[in-house]
């Protein structure tokens, strides 16, 4: 069923274009054009995250938080193999679709390990990048309680993306 | 983070650091352009709904929620705010960071302390808001998944409900904070 949303999606858009008589061909081609720049903007984080990631992953630093915060996630209805995701995510947004990919490669794209990722992908953000970025152009200093409640709100919704994954 | 780890590797491993970290860079590389062609398709699609006035219309039916939610009068502000939420409910987190830098400058009041709204928007934006997760669909469509967009509608329920605690604590807790005042 929800195969057909995006497609549905997708043709109402160039219908409701074509009504409004525009060229939906060079707009496409003008949205498109920001996607190299905006790559190679990110690029750099990207690779940088991806290195202290793998530097991380290599030395065994994760498996071996991972191994002592597991029992907790455990307890939470979060399977093991997903806690380096969930701990990283607040982090690196591309880090964390570093992987994504990995978790893709390891368990299958149609696993449940892989679906409960991508929905816990979805309901989460980079927090902490979030809140620099947003922030960068402002005299704010003190966020008060935004941060705190953003990580209480994730961890909820990785809970709750485990147990929908389930179950749908 | 990379000192310590690279501490680690010094004892149990010296020769793997350098190849860990040009494979990872290879690694960041090759996503780097699968997102690119991601990018490419949604950017354009985000143009015509641009183009066509959609998302015009869009920030009209968010606006009364937003003036709810937010607390914002101003119908600017309100604007700006509409336009990042409907980005990220398209998934588009990237193309919905420009919108937010501006609503935090048009919010700031130049205290130092974040206020009610600028709090809202961060907790908002980091709980994600997210009708389609389309750079994940892109990302499970290339990894060859049967169905990439399966993952929708568990994704819509898990998003509403941290959407929803996050609005319902940042009330909270500022209810609280003016009591205790």
């Amino acid at each position: 069923m929800s195969a057909y949303i995006l497609p549905i999606l997708f043709i109402f858009l160039f219908a409701y274009c074509l009504h409004k008589k525009i060229n939906t061909y060079d707009g496409f081609v003008a949205g498109a054009k920001g996607a190299i720049k905006l790559v190679v903007e990110i690029f750099p984080y990207i690779a940088s995250i991806l290195i202290a990631v793998a530097l991380l992953r290599a030395s065994g630093i994760t498996n071996f938080l991972a191994e002592i915060l597991s029992p907790v996630f455990n307890l939470l209805g979060i399977p093991t193999q997903l806690v380096e995701l969930v701990l990283l995510r607040p982090f690196t947004g591309s880090g964390s679709y570093g992987i994504l990919q990995d978790i893709f490669l390891q368990y299958g794209v149609d696993s449940y390990i892989s679906r409960c990722a991508c929905v816990i992908m979805g309901c989460s953000e980079t927090i902490f990048y979030v809140a620099t970025v947003y922030l960068s152009q402002t005299k704010v200093k003190k966020l008060l309680y935004a941060i705190p409640v953003a990580l209480v709100c994730s961890l909820a919704g990785t809970i709750v993306a485990c147990l929908i994954c389930k179950v749908i | 983070m990379m000192l310590s780890s690279m501490l680690v590797l010094l004892v149990i491993n010296p020769a793997a650091v350098l190849s860990e970290m040009i494979s990872a860079s290879t690694d960041a590389l090759k996503l780097c352009i699968e997102l690119c062609a991601v990018y490419c398709v949604w950017l354009g699609i985000m143009q015509l709904v641009e183009l066509s006035g959609l998302g015009e219309k869009l920030a009209e039916v968010l606006r009364p929620a937003i003036r709810k939610i937010f607390r914002v009068d101003n119908p600017d502000t309100q604007k700006i705010i509409a336009l990042n939420l409907s980005a990220n409910m398209l998934g588009i987190g990237n193309a919905a960071t420009p919108m937010g830098i501006r609503a935090m400058q048009a919010l700031d009041d130049g205290s130092g302390k974040a206020n009610f709204a600028m709090i809202m928007l961060i907790v908002v934006n980091a709980t994600s808001i997210q009708l389609l997760p389309t750079t994940i669909i892109g990302l499970r469509a290339s990894a060859g998944s049967s169905n990439p967009a399966d993952i929708i509608l568990p994704t819509i329920i898990a998003t509403f409900c941290t959407t929803a605690l996050g609005i319902l604590l940042v009330f909270l807790v500022d209810k609280f904070k003016r009591r205790r005042r």
